[in-house]
């Protein structure tokens, strides 16, 4: 049965997944400038991603913004002011990449990539203010308010950290995505 | 010119053609793999129905009861019509059903309100339940506190488990479903602070988080000129 907290620890799990291929793949592109054998690997990285990068893009997004309209939607988690920023560029990802991936259009990298770097400071700002809610100012309003947690999990994983998360892979995974040949 | 990515990717090639090649379906069916894994782990850990914030059986909203007029919203705590005026008296209860009043009471007094969910409330919370338990608070002074704005829904809930939690000492009010007590009380955000005078008139009221040095000053400021 699906319920909140399952939800929520599910699209953490998920999250956890993301921040780990975040991870390795920065410090594989990294390694790569340094070490014949990391690049070699990151070669191959790379011919997958000609294939899947925007794909694998495009089920981020989709995944991300799917969860997004289940907390907003079903869980009654009521999105602020920054959250609908970060729907804005999430959302709008997951239209493009969707006609990306049936065209089979690698061109779509820059302006994905665009996107998901408009997304990711706000996600950033959004955490920072949930955690210092003085950084936003220091009253709640009677209406809502950006510094509201509605849920960490695992103690740390808010919905901004999990939208942040999203765009970083997003933006990494078309950044080392091949261009398309001319 | 050959880039070395180029130079490697041929290397590659050459490589590939002596290594079997991976399956198409390898990295998508990792993807799906991750994904299932996730959702069989969340729905077994977290899946058993969603517990119900535990209230202790205590009423987290009253009915409150309004009589005399409403203060103003407050909007500039400088320049505050409110000053002077006269605060309603308004009837409820605690979480457990004890009635409690907000009325003049013949001793100055502070009236505090806070929403659980607000982040700017949890965190003046406990910095308040800690100095007055230093016995910070001037002498002769009544604190009543307010806890309004309260949704089932929304985090922290319920508001009698952290207040609880913060060892708060001073005599709370549930405010009513429709926040009646901070309505008639003109609360423009939370927290929200309201000094009354012994007569029942408000000398001064701000919104939002101060410190306990602030707030130690309003109120020796209070008293005093509740003594004058």
């Amino acid at each position: 049965m699906i319920t909140t907290d399952s939800a929520k620890l599910f699209f953490a799990l998920l999250t956890l997944v993301a921040n780990a291929a975040v991870l390795a793949g920065a410090g594989l592109w990294l390694a790569a400038r340094w070490s014949k054998g990391a690049a070699l690997v990151m070669d191959d990285v790379q011919a997958e991603l000609t294939r899947l990068g925007v794909p694998v893009a495009f089920a981020v997004a989709a995944t991300a913004m799917a969860g997004s309209l289940y907390f907003s939607e079903v869980a009654n988690f009521v999105p602020c002011t920054l959250c609908w920023y970060q729907r804005i560029a999430m959302y709008s990802l997951a239209i493009i990449l969707l006609v990306a991936v049936i065209r089979r259009d690698r061109n779509i990298r820059p302006y994905g990539i665009t996107l998901a770097l408009v997304g990711l400071p706000i996600s950033v700002y959004h955490y920072l203010v949930e955690w210092y809610p003085n950084l936003e100012t220091n009253v709640c309003s009677t209406g809502l308010s950006c510094s509201i947690v509605w849920f960490r999990s695992l103690g740390f994983m808010s919905l901004a950290y999990m939208a942040g998360s999203g765009f970083a892979l997003i933006a990494l995974v078309l950044a080392l995505t091949p261009k398309e040949s001319a | 010119m050959t880039s070395r990515s180029a130079q490697r990717r041929s290397s590659n090639l050459v490589r590939d053609a002596h290594e079997p090649s991976k399956p198409k379906w390898l990295l998508p069916a990792i993807v799906i793999g991750v994904v299932a894994i996730a959702a069989i782990l969340a729905i077994a850990i977290a899946g058993r129905g969603k517990k119900a914030a535990d209230t202790g059986g205590l009423q987290q909203v009253q009915p409150v009861e309004v009589s005399g007029t409403p203060l103003p919203t407050l909007s500039d705590p400088n320049n505050d019509a409110a000053v002077g005026m006269t605060i309603p008296t308004i009837t409820g209860k605690s979480f457990d059903g004890t009635p409690v009043t907000i009325a003049p009471t013949g001793s100055p007094q502070l009236i505090l309100f806070v929403a659980h969910w607000c982040p700017h409330c949890q965190r003046e919370v406990p910095l308040l339940s800690d100095w007055m338990k230093q016995g910070s608070m001037p002498a002769g002074v009544q604190l009543t506190t307010v806890a309004t704005g309260t949704s089932a829904d929304a985090p922290n809930y319920p508001p009698s488990a952290w207040l609880q939690k913060n060892d708060w000492p001073s005599p709370i009010m549930a405010d009513s479903t429709n926040s009646d007590a901070a309505q008639a009380m003109g609360l423009p955000g939370y927290p929200y602070f309201v000094l009354v005078d012994g007569d029942g008139k408000v000398v001064a009221r701000t919104s939002g988080e101060i410190s306990t040095d602030q707030l130690e000053t309003m109120l020796k400021s209070l008293v005093a000129q509740s003594n004058g």
